[in-house]
């Protein structure tokens, strides 16, 4: 099942709209961890496209990745004023998920007591709150899952939309991909070794609006589920993975952080400069797959592999083609 | 052009961890006890809460793991692995060293809080200015060290789908194994779900006062809350002529699966149950299946007010009066949360193969809708199809539809 991309949202450290999923992400505050400072790519919560979400009455207490989620869709949504929200389907998927809330809430426990901490914001920290908020206010009546993982998690929605379309689950998927930035983040990717080579963690909500399609720049075959345990194996799980697809076919440079070491030593054809550091996990891995579908549509290249590099479990691809 | 026939979805391997028990046989035996494992925890810090007890599973032990390796796994990864290695084992997939006879092995999973103890500790030792251990911590807190974990321990790897659509995650995943052999995309699937008890969760639901302060009764007009629990479960599903080529044992088959999202409110359903109705409906229809002929129905059934009466509401319109049987085995089990909906299906299928129906325990004034439907204990059925129904936080619902063998 190939999927075409019908419309297009984002909210990304660039800015709103569709030109601000592949303009470079600007790094835009700095956080310190242990005295060193770390650049990160954080949203303008004060935007009004943003602020206008707040006077949803359901929306009052929602965290910031659900008004990052919510304006991507609507964008998305704006893109295709005649589809049918009633067989739309929306996958979204998560790395860090509703991190602001979660540990707000826990700190909440361990500071004020397990019998004080808010009742109202337990519910806001669960995984699938966010995109329930998004389905609910933009009336999409489809499937609705919340995917967490890796950063392959986005090519793992994406062979969800995919199946749900195969099945005629529905006529349209959107998938989202999601990240909100909290400074306990800093500290986690330290500790994980993520911040080694110069990664800068970034925010915001990617929504792209997906058909099913014989014809136009595609999204095709999808090779999911390379796993590597250690760094030193990352580059034996990306040559299995891409070995899915014919070697002449350039790859787009995807790499960040520690991967890029393994991505370097892959013996393909690189095309589209990675033109930022900051990382999105989730968000970075659908901006790929715009920038993929730019450069086949603009004829750069008839197709393109694009690698997905999990950072910490898996490896994944897929094609885009004309 | 002729249409590809839907294949058929069998299911050839199933095993759970619970409250219960270590295992499938014996959490189902242990069922029809009418025993609850309702009882103080230790596994977490409640002190200070209004509710102190829930449903604890005991950490099966793992012989050829040192205890030391062992203990750096989170709680939840620690449930899941027995219930993988039951399920991958009746599936006759597992060589005689343990390791997965298939190199490659799509995963359809669920969970709501991964390793959350983990991350919790992460961040009590940031808070505290400990800088040592972080870095395993974060690493086991992440979805992807549970499901990396099975990988490493059985030796295989593929396609990982980690859904956390809440406490009907478990039912979705199963579904979505189902879904992705229906496609052609794959053949086969380990499809389940797992959680621990976890203290940020547990603090989360009883500052919400949804925990019952005393025994969880599920569908009686009294009850008050639900009782947390944990626990894990998967089944291998398997697309059915595959499964007899190769000559592997048919425990059920997968008729039908649901699935719709309640926009009524973030934790509360739709008072008619509307929405869980169109769930339970599409099941039906996808199985190509009459209501009359499902003989019982594994409800959510979380002991709630507002739970069990959208879902009484929903389960009348669907099945009325008749012969369709109705329990919830969270009375028994705790509410596992994302683990849920993979548990209830190993009980509808051991259902589906005995006869037997798991009781309704707890219960003493019962909801007048439901009440004809109740399951009595020792009470028995000839079953063609049940059904497992879950409902959760964001109004995500499921609901799978098993036939007999």
């Amino acid at each position: 099942m190939n999927l075409s991309l019908l419309s297009a949202g984002g909210v990304t450290p660039a800015g709103l709209g569709t030109d601000a999923i592949t303009a470079p992400w600007p790094v835009t505050a700095t956080h310190s961890h242990g005295g060193v400072p770390v650049q990160a790519g954080l949203i303008e919560q004060k935007d009004p496209s943003l602020l206008r979400w707040q006077q949803e009455p359901r929306l009052r207490r929602a965290s910031p990745i659900t008004y990052f989620m919510i304006e991507a869709v609507e964008q998305a949504l704006q893109g295709a004023p005649h589809l049918d929200r009633d067989r739309t389907g929306v996958v979204a998927s998560f790395f860090l998920g509703c991190l602001v809330y979660s540990v707000r809430f826990y700190r909440q426990i361990t500071e004020e007591g397990r019998r004080f901490a808010s009742p109202v914001l337990f519910p806001e920290t669960v995984f699938n709150s966010p995109l329930s908020h998004v389905v609910a206010t933009l009336g999409l009546g489809g499937p609705v899952y919340s995917q967490i993982g890796d950063k392959t998690c986005w090519a793992s929605s994406l062979r969800t939309a995919q199946c749900w379309l195969a099945n005629g689950d529905c006529d349209h998927v959107i998938v989202l991909a999601a990240e909100e930035f909290d400074p306990h983040e800093v500290d986690a990717l330290h500790s994980g070794g993520l911040l080694r080579g110069g990664l800068q963690p970034c925010e915001g909500a990617i929504a792209l609006l997906l058909g099913p399609s014989a014809s136009g720049p595609t999204i095709g075959a999808i090779a999911d589920g390379y796993d590597f345990r250690t760094r030193q194996e990352v580059l034996e799980a990306a040559e299995r993975c891409l070995a899915e697809f014919s070697p002449p076919t350039p790859l787009l440079d995807t790499a960040t952080g520690w991967t890029r070491t393994a991505a370097a030593k892959i013996g393909r054809s690189i095309i589209g400069p990675k033109a930022t550091l900051t990382e999105g996990f989730t968000l970075s891995a659908a901006a790929d797959t715009m920038r993929a579908l730019d450069i086949v549509a603009s004829g750069q290249s008839p197709e393109v592999i694009v690698p997905v590099w999990g950072l910490t479990r898996q490896v994944a691809a897929y094609r885009v083609t004309a | 052009m002729s249409a590809t026939p839907t294949p058929q979805i069998a299911i050839t391997g199933l095993g759970c961890v619970t409250a219960l028990g270590g295992d499938a046989t014996s959490t189902w035996e242990a069922l029809h006890t009418g025993r609850s494992a309702r009882g103080p925890l230790t596994a977490i810090a409640v002190d200070g809460c209004r509710v102190t007890e829930g449903a604890e599973a005991s950490l099966p032990s793992w012989p050829s793991w040192p205890e030391k390796r062992l203990r750096r796994l989170s709680r939840s990864t620690r449930l899941a692995l027995p219930a993988v290695r039951q399920a991958l084992s009746e599936a006759r997939l597992l060589d005689a060293n343990d390791r997965c006879l298939l190199p490659r092995l799509e995963m359809s999973v669920s969970t709501t809080a991964c390793g959350m103890e983990k991350g919790e500790e992460f961040l009590r030792a940031l808070w505290s200015k400990t800088r040592t251990g972080q870095s395993a911590r974060v690493a086991q807190y992440q979805s992807q060290a549970q499901t990396g974990a099975i990988h490493d321990l059985f030796g295989f790897d593929g396609p990982v789908m980690t859904v956390a659509n809440a406490c009907a995650g478990g039912g979705n995943a199963i579904g979505h194994g189902a879904d992705l052999i229906r496609s052609g995309m794959t053949d086969i699937v380990l499809a389940g779900g797992y959680e621990a008890l976890s203290e940020l969760v547990f603090a989360g639901f009883d500052g919400l006062q949804s925990l019952a302060p005393e025994a969880c009764r599920p569908f009686d007009r009294g009850r008050r809350g639900l009782m947390l629990g944990e626990g894990a479960a998967f089944l291998v599903l398997e697309n059915a002529g595959r499964a007899r080529a190769r000559g592997a044992k048919i425990l059920g088959y997968l008729a039908g699966y649901g699935q719709t999202t309640d926009t009524h409110h973030l934790t509360r359903p739709a008072p008619d149950g509307a929405p869980l109705e169109r769930a339970m409906r599409r099941a039906l229809e996808q199985g190509r299946i009459n209501a009359s002929q499902v003989g019982y129905v594994n409800a959510h059934g979380t002991g709630t007010p507002f739970n069990d009466g959208a879902e009484a509401q929903a389960f009348h319109r669907v099945f009325g009066a008749g012969q369709t049987k109705l329990s919830s085995t969270k009375a028994a089990l705790g509410h596992t949360l994302g683990a849920a909906g993979a548990i209830e299906a190993v009980l509808c299928l051991f259902a589906l193969q005995s006869g037997q129906l798991p009781p309704q325990i707890n219960l003493l004034d019962p909801e007048p809708l439901v009440a004809t439907a109740l399951v009595g204990v020792g009470e028995k059925a000839d079953l063609s199809a049940a059904m497992s129904v879950n409902l959760g936080f964001g109004g995500s619902n499921a609901a799978v539809l098993f036939t007999r063998a």
